[in-house]
């Protein structure tokens, strides 16, 4: 039931993603209006898939990677809807939907079996707040790095004097500014924490608190460059092109922790997914 | 005789402004001048509208080829203008292409700048001063309210309301896409000239904070930075104004750049990187072009503003071609409306005429019918309703369907004269299916 209403999601972000599309080939307002309503419907059916999945295995549904990138694009979703009641453009709904409907189809390769019963040592308060503040986490990096990459796009615009339809729909490029701040600053917050809460309950289950697996090393390095990031925004007063490239290249980094190191590098959280309890 | 509507007018495409500004239907405040022209012979229902750039008089109107001429006089005398100075100038447009016609006008299609706003505005208060004054009725009442619709549609299916089509209009646009809300921001005027107050004007009226104005004689740019409740600055401090402000307009008659690269890469670093839009509208110019490749600073000449315009102006046109695609749709709409309408009084005449028929063969036949009891009476009454209701089924459902034709106009007629119809108030309405067609 939950994977049928996962599907419906994933068509409905589809429907909305090919919605704007067009919107943005033609500049007409009833697609991008199309593409909004498929997109709340699809969140709408998003939760209710996870909910289901929730009572169905009676514990948070945050054990497999199926489970993360499902999560993550459903708190991308929601935190374009969050966005767009404040900044109204409909060019994020036109990134923000395929960019979800991307991370559902790679999950949906995946396994999605609820392996039965999850490890023990797994089955803690630990595992849906570190999961949760991780995806959250990189759920407002890729928000971040949506509003880099209009903000880069616009800026060429506006450089190079080619003014055109699609410029009026992009939000101010002060607006995208702000959004790369605000931001910076919660996504390096929830990161901080999800790397601390992962070590905590490392701590608590294995009695070390940091080992050293690709997982945790690359999440370090992500952490560092995100630090880097709000140095050079807070105290070199970073801003504009500059911080929004950052952006981009910081969600390349994420996105390559967050999927790329269990399928390359393998290691202990990749070995937890193999056996079905993983922290992702 | 045949009901169409029609348009007379003139506007900013068929006359030179001195004979739009001699033609303005004065005191039509209450719709006095719509009132007047039902006094015209053939008029039915008016609605005058005038703009600085048009002059029209909408009307439903029987036999409108001498209607226009009664009207073209009666227009003539209003203004106290002999009908010839201004004749060659106007347009007469009837049934289908005058419903086209209003819902242009009132969608922006036919304005001087295509899309502009205030027209809708100008064709409501037209409609609304005529309808105080009772001179609309039930078709210039649904023209003018499809006009409206048509209107919105036009402009929201269509973006062709969204781009700045004035140079002053997109520095004001392009400056809040890179600064976002323009309300805390700061301009600063480099030149005091009168190309920089024409420049400025706009985009001060959208900003809070106080102007700033250098220039080389410090007393002109007192004189200017005064009218706009600003403050002035001598030349030598134009860094400090520079590192302030957030839009620059520079305008002087300078040989050389004012500003360079190197004075500009400098002060970026002092602003802390903020961006600036600088808008440079001198010539020769006052602003190295490689200024613009500096990251933060967006540089416009007023070439590039001019080029946007084009380019926004070329995309209104596209956007028009879309709105009268809208148009077409909503004048067969409306067009197929009138023709229902005619439709439908032949229909209730010819049950009428039936009722009539039957209601005084009773009458006459009632001695004779007196022996009958109540009830018997009652079915006679039963019996001879439902022959009539019998022998009118089929022509009606007939006309129902043919009223939906572009030739209902024969079948009506033809109804009218095998039932010797003529005479009666369907007359009228009948034949206004007939006008609209053509």
């Amino acid at each position: 039931m939950d994977l049928v209403f996962f599907k419906i999601a994933l068509i409905l972000y589809l429907g909305a993603s090919v919605g704007y599309l067009i919107f943005l080939l033609v500049a007409s307002s009833s697609q991008a209006t199309v593409g909004f309503w498929s997109t709340v419907a699809g969140f709408v059916a998003h939760s209710l898939s996870l909910l289901h999945r929730a009572i169905f295995s009676g514990f948070v549904p945050l054990g497999t990677t199926f489970d993360a990138l499902s999560f993550l694009s459903w708190s991308i979703i929601g935190l374009f809807l969050v966005v767009r009641c404040r900044v109204p453009s409909p060019v994020f709904g036109a990134v923000a939907a395929p960019l979800a409907s991307a991370l559902m189809l790679v999950g949906s390769t995946l396994s999605y079996q609820i392996n039965e019963p999850l490890v023990p040592v797994l089955r803690s308060w630990w595992l849906p707040i570190h999961v949760a503040l991780a995806v959250v986490g990189n759920a407002v990096f890729a928000l971040m790095a949506i509003g880099g990459l209009m903000y880069i796009f616009q800026e060429r615009l506006i450089k190079t004097k080619r003014i055109n339809r699609l410029h009026r729909l992009l939000p101010s490029l002060e607006v995208l500014d702000l959004i790369n701040r605000r931001g910076l600053l919660l996504g390096f917050f929830l990161l901080t924490l999800g790397i601390i809460s992962g070590a905590l309950w490392a701590g608590s289950a294995w009695g070390f608190y940091w080992s050293w697996d690709p997982k945790e090393t690359w999440s370090l390095i992500t952490w560092f460059v995100y630090a880097v990031m709000v140095h050079q925004r807070v105290a070199l007063g970073w801003r504009g092109r500059r911080a929004a490239l950052m952006a981009i290249f910081g969600f390349c980094l994420v996105m390559f922790t967050f999927v790329g190191v269990n399928a390359l590098l393998g290691g202990h959280h990749a070995f937890r997914v193999t056996i079905g309890g993983g922290r992702t | 005789m045949i009901s169409s509507i029609l348009v007379i007018g003139l506007n900013h495409a068929t006359a030179p402004v001195e004979i739009r500004e001699k033609i303005t239907f004065p005191g039509n405040e209450e719709g006095r001048v719509a009132r007047s022209m039902l006094d015209v012979e053939g008029v039915e229902e008016a609605v005058i509208l005038s703009t600085c750039n048009r002059a029209e008089i909408i009307g439903l109107v029987e036999d409108p080829e001498a209607t226009a001429e009664r009207l073209i006089a009666t227009t003539g005398s209003i203004h106290g203008l002999a009908p010839e100075l201004f004749r060659t100038h106007l347009y007469v447009k009837e049934g289908p292409e005058a419903v086209r016609h209003v819902f242009r006008v009132a969608s922006s299609l036919d304005s001087m700048v295509l899309g502009e706003p205030q027209i809708l505005g100008q064709v409501k208060e037209a409609y609304r001063r005529a309808s105080r004054a009772g001179t609309t009725g039930p078709i210039l009442n649904r023209l003018m309210h499809r006009s409206f619709f048509t209107a919105k549609r036009v402009r929201s299916e269509t973006g062709i309301g969204l781009s700045a089509v004035s140079v002053a209009y997109v520095a004001v646009e392009l400056a809040e896409k890179i600064l976002g809300n323009l309300k805390d921001k700061s301009v600063l005027l480099v030149g005091a000239g009168e190309m920089a107050e024409m420049a400025a004007r706009h985009l001060v009226s959208q900003v809070e904070k106080p102007l700033l104005v250098v220039n080389r004689t410090y007393q002109t740019a007192c004189g200017l930075a005064c009218q706009f409740k600003g403050s002035a600055m001598p030349m030598e401090q134009i860094e400090e104004g520079l590192i302030s402000a957030d839009v620059v307009i520079t305008s002087t008659g300078s040989c050389e750049p004012v500003i360079t690269y190197r004075h500009m890469k400098e002060v970026m670093r002092k602003r802390r990187y903020r961006p600036v839009f600088l808008i440079d509208i001198a010539i020769p110019r006052d602003v190295e072009i490689t200024v613009n490749d500096l990251d933060g600073v967006y540089l416009y000449n007023i070439d590039d503003l001019q080029a946007v315009v084009e380019e926004n102006v070329g995309e209104r046109r596209q956007e028009a071609l879309r709105g009268e695609a809208i148009v077409a749709q909503e004048v067969s709409k409306f067009m197929e409306w009138t023709r229902t309408l005619s439709a439908i009084p032949t229909i209730v005449a010819v049950r009428r005429k039936l009722e009539t028929v039957r209601a005084s063969e009773l009458a006459r036949l009632n001695g004779k019918l007196s022996r009958l009891t109540p009830e018997d009476r009652e079915t006679v009454e039963m019996i001879t309703r439902a022959i009539i209701n019998k022998i009118a089924h089929d022509p009606i459902s007939f006309l129902k369907k043919v009223g939906k034709r572009s030739r209902s106009k024969v079948y009506l007629d033809i109804t009218q004269r095998l039932f010797n119809l003529d005479g009666t108030e369907v007359d009228l309405d009948a034949h206004e299916g007939e006008s609209t067609d053509t």
